[in-house]
Parts: C-alpha cells; structure tokens; sequence
C-alpha cells in the first residue's frame, strides 16, 4: 500500500503517547476524577477545569485520565492473554496430525461464528464483571483469529526443507515450534500481536459504551462516551471529543504500528 | 463448481446446526431468567414458576431444546416473552428497516468505493492516492461509536439540520417517507464512511496490480483507449477482492450493527438482538442467531458463485 514513509515511527510515536497518557499520566495530575463540584457542572474548558467538567460537576481532565488507565490495565493484559491463547491452539493446531489439525480447525469455526456479543452477556450474567474477569472475558474472545493465522504459518512452513530435515533429523514437535517455527512466524506474531492490543482497547471500549465492560462508579473511555451521549442535546463537546479521540487514536497507532512493521519486514525480505 | 459449493452448504450447514446449539444451551444455562424481566427483579419465587410454567421453561432443558427444532420445522420460531408477539412478525418488523438502512449504506460504500478505488490504482504515488490513502486509514481505526457522535453532535446538534434519533418524528401525526429518509442520513453515512475504507484499500490495491500486467500494455499498444481499457477490462478483474468482501459483509445487511444503531436508537434487527440478549428473550435471541449463521453461510457462498462467473479459473482453486 501507498502509506505515507515514515508511518512506524508516527505509530510508535503515537503509541507511546497515548500509553503515557494513560498509564502515567493519571499518577501526576492532581485532581481527584470522583470530587463532585455540583456548582459547576457541565462547564466547557476553562483555566480551573481544562477540559471542562461532566453533568455531576466533575474534571474532566481526571476522568478522562482515570479513564484511560481503567481502559488499558484491562485492554493490555487482554490482549496479552489472547495473544498467548491463539498462538498455543495455532501451534497445536498446526503441528498435531492431519485429522486432529481437521477437527481443531472445525471448532474453530464455530468459536469464529458465535456472536462475541451473546458470548459475553452469557459470562457477564455468570460472573461479576470486575478488571480480572473482563481480561479474562475479552481474552476469551479475541484469541481465533490469531489462532487461525498461526496454524496457517505453521503448515506453511513444514513443508519446507529445512523443517523436513529438522523432522528426519529426530526432532519433537515441540522442539521443532521452539526452536525453527517461532523464530520463522515471529514477524507475524509482532505484527498480529500489535492489531490485537488495537482491538482488545476497541472491544472494551465498545463494551463499556454497552454498558458491560468497566462497571461505575469506575469510568472508562468508552462509558464516558456513552454518558456523554445521553446529553448530547445540551451540546457537550469537550466531554466527546478526548474520550473518543483517545480510543481513535489508539486504534490509530496500533494499527500504523503494525502496518509500518509489515512494510519494513516486507520490503527486507 | 455445483459439487463445490454443495460441499461448502453441507460442512456450513453443519456450522449453522452447531451454533444455534450452543447458542440455546448458553442461552437458557444463563442465571436469572426471562420471567424475571417480565415480571421484573423483585418477583415471588411462586410468580416466577408460574410464569416459567406457562412460557414451558419448567420442562428438562433437552425437551426444550427438541421442541425449539419442532416448531421449526413447522415453520414457527415461538412467541416473544417479552413482547408476546410471535416471533416472526416480530423480526420482520425490525428487519425492514435494518433491510433499508444497510441496503443503503452498502449500495453508497460500494459506489464510493469503486470510484476511490479506480483513482487510487490510476494514479497509485501520487498526491491524489496519497490523500485517499489518509482518508482510508483514518476511516479504517476510526471506532463507530466515535464517528456516529461526532455526525450527531454536529449535524443534530451544532448545526440542527438533521434529526438525531428514532425513525420518525413524534411531534407530526403523519411524518410519512420524508422525515424518515431524514431519519436515515446520519446513520446511513456513519455506516457507509466506515464500510468505505476496507472496502476501497483492497480495490484500489487490485486496480493497481492490474494496471501494472501485460495485458493492459498490448492493449494500450495496439491503440485502446485508456478508459476503455479501465472499465472493461481492469475494472472486471479487480472487482474480485471487493465481491468477497461484500459476500463477508451480507450478513451485516440484514443484522446491523448493534453500536450504530443503539447510538441512533434505530430499530434494527442489532438493537432488537442486543435488547432481546439484555432481557433473555430467548425465542428471539436465537432466532436470530440463526438468521446470521445462515446469512453467513449464503454469504460466502454468493461470494464464491459472483467469483465463479467473474473468473472461472477461480472454481478450481
């Protein structure tokens, strides 16, 4: 694709913003997000409240800072679990014999087809929802598509010669995925592994503006999205706009990151 | 190519059987239950069963379950606990206008998208792709509910031109065919920025690859047009990545999107499913379920028939 040069450096450099806004950020700026200030509430941004204050009178800057840390301990613990999930079932997938490859695939399938969104109200009903079982929820879900993709790699890549040798030579399997695989697929998996971090901050985010994901009194950028558009007649702008530029550009970076990444390794091979 | 696709409705169909399966165990080993939705959360226990009793949820699961796949094969999907309208009138109700939204928004993303693409292959590396190609990336990270707010809070909002949510205007008493085309402007163009991007990237990319191949030279050399060489014949081959993705995105046009339409309280068949999950009107819920399993399923299959007839050689594969 004709991305404009540069686009790594532009998504790291985003990246890293974002991340420090979120996950260092919160710990520097003073104000308590849960202080009420009733007399002023749903003030556009002045020198006091720098982003303005919601409709129960409360800074907005610190919302939206506490926000993103409640959005990106569960978002990036998430994605981890679903990265490690899909790489697993996407090597034992990919090395296991034909017929057990056939119906591992098969229930893939199905796991692919069922809708995320009955997945989780099914959990959500069985367990409170709290930051340990949203990981774990959003974790669930998140984990085919990279599972799917590993498998691919992996039987790609046995058929090539030197993973034959490997093969005649004595190796087990799991030396074989230690040892020649994974050094084989680690482009993908960064890459992969990149979008996922993306996603999982696009599933929860979507979640809490559903009302499932993260539970109030906490808030998260996604359910200040949502509060902030139950009064969108009053014209809240200053409420919509960080919140939502925040998780767009998340997206953003994740996704310039992995697209910068698949472009230098493209071109160097 | 017959045996092919047969093959594909078979193993599918199998998919399909499995999913709503799974989907009715899910759905009624989930704690709490509809009766206390209708009844609502400070119900006796003796009101509870009773309901449960008259709605059939006191009989052992495994009944449940073959009765569900009886009343199918005659032809009925049960009765709404919620609403006590039968299911199908229900659904048909919403999918009309998710039918009428999605048909929209799709039809105006594919034109979109064929002619961003067309330009971004012609003049691939240079500024105009260069801008396309920003539109496209920003378009294609930019999270639905974000895009929706920003439509509403300047358009409904700011400005006061179009209306904000709902399909109809409640303060006429005939609000007829124009208020609700007003109704569908900001949706239809929330879905139609968003499906634009992927849909044009993949095109453009084909167009491109196309432009570059040896047939395209003979052509020019023997003295056909540029455009002519453009529309009938580039134009064919690269509608191929776009078919497919329009195969994956047909059940889109009968679901919805549960995020755009709960922003515009659109009553859509995504609403309705997501209402019916919260409520544990099971009936519906898995009604629907079953529709996009099985859209998905002849989604794919269109998918490969249009692929088919663009070209043959693609039946083998």
């Amino acid at each position: 694709m004709n991305r404009p040069r540069g686009s790594l450096a532009a998504g790291l450099a985003l990246g890293g913003l974002i991340l420090a806004l979120g996950l260092v950020a919160p710990f520097l700026y003073p104000a308590d997000p849960y202080a009420l200030h009733p007399a002023q509430a749903l003030q556009a941004p002045s020198l006091a409240f720098p982003l303005g204050t919601d409709e129960l009178g409360r800074d907005n800057l610190a919302l939206v800072l506490a926000g993103g840390l409640a959005t990106l301990v569960v978002a990036l613990p998430a994605a981890a679990l679903a990265f490690a999930a899909g790489l697993a079932y996407g090597l034992l997938a990919g090395l296991a014999p034909p017929w057990a490859d056939k119906i591992l695939m098969r229930l893939l399938d199905v796991v692919l087809a069922l809708p995320s969104l009955i997945v989780l109200l099914f959990f959500a009903a069985l367990v409170p929802l709290n930051n340990t079982s949203l990981i774990l929820l959003l974790g669930l879900i998140s984990w085919p598509g990279l599972a799917r993709l590993v498998r691919n790699e992996t039987r790609a890549q046995r058929g090539r010669d030197f993973i034959f040798a490997a093969e005649q030579a004595g190796a087990g399997r799991l030396y074989l995925a230690r040892a020649h695989l994974l050094r084989v697929i680690a482009p993908v998996l960064v890459v992969n592994g990149t979008f996922m971090v993306g996603d999982a901050i696009f599933a929860l985010s979507a979640l809490s503006f559903l009302g499932l994901g993260v539970q109030p009194p906490q808030v998260s950028w996604g359910s200040l999205l949502e509060t902030a558009l139950n009064i969108i007649a009053l014209d809240p702008w200053w409420l919509i706009l960080p919140p939502g530029l925040l998780v767009f550009g998340s997206l953003l970076a994740a996704s310039l990151t992995g697209q910068g990444l698949l472009r230098r390794w493209g071109e160097a091979r | 190519m017959i045996s092919m696709i047969l093959r594909r409705a078979a193993s599918s169909s199998l998919s399909v059987f499995v999913l709503v399966t799974l989907v009715f165990f899910m759905a009624h080993l989930t704690p709490g239950g509809p009766a206390y939705s209708i009844l609502g959360q400070k119900a006796t226990l003796a009101s509870v069963a009773q309901v449960n009793a008259r709605l059939g949820l006191d009989q052992p699961l495994l009944k449940q379950y073959g009765i569900w796949w009886w009343h199918l094969a005659h032809g009925q999907l049960g009765y709404s606990y919620l609403l006590n309208r039968p299911v199908g009138a229900l659904l048909w109700s919403y999918e009309r206008n998710t039918l009428v939204f999605y048909s929209a928004a799709i039809t105006l993303s594919t034109a979109l998208a064929i002619l961003l693409g067309l330009a971004q292959g012609v003049w691939f590396g240079r500024w105009p792709a260069r801008l396309i190609g920003a539109f496209q990336l920003g378009f294609y990270a930019a999270p639905p509910f974000f895009v929706a707010a920003m439509l509403v809070l300047w358009f409904a909002v700011q400005l006061g031109w179009l209306p904000a949510s709902g399909i109809t205007d409640l303060r006429s008493a005939h609000p007829g065919l124009g208020a609700y085309a007003a109704h569908l402007v900001l949706p239809v163009t929330t879905v139609t920025l968003l499906t634009v991007s992927p849909l044009s990237r993949y095109f453009g990319e084909a167009v491109h690859e196309e432009l570059g191949k040896d047939y395209v030279r003979t052509a020019r050399a023997k003295g056909v047009g540029f455009l002519r060489i453009l529309f009938a014949h580039v134009l064919r081959n690269a509608l191929r990545p776009l078919v497919t993705m329009l195969g994956l995105s047909f059940p889109y046009i009968f679901t919805g999107g549960v995020i755009v339409e709960s922003v515009f309280n659109y009553p859509g068949l995504g609403w309705l499913m997501w209402r019916s999950a919260l409520a544990q009107d099971y009936p519906v819920l898995i009604a629907i379920v079953l529709i996009i399993g099985l859209l998905t399923v002849i989604g794919n299959l269109l998918a490969d028939l249009v692929n088919g007839l663009l070209d043959p050689r693609a039946s083998y594969e």
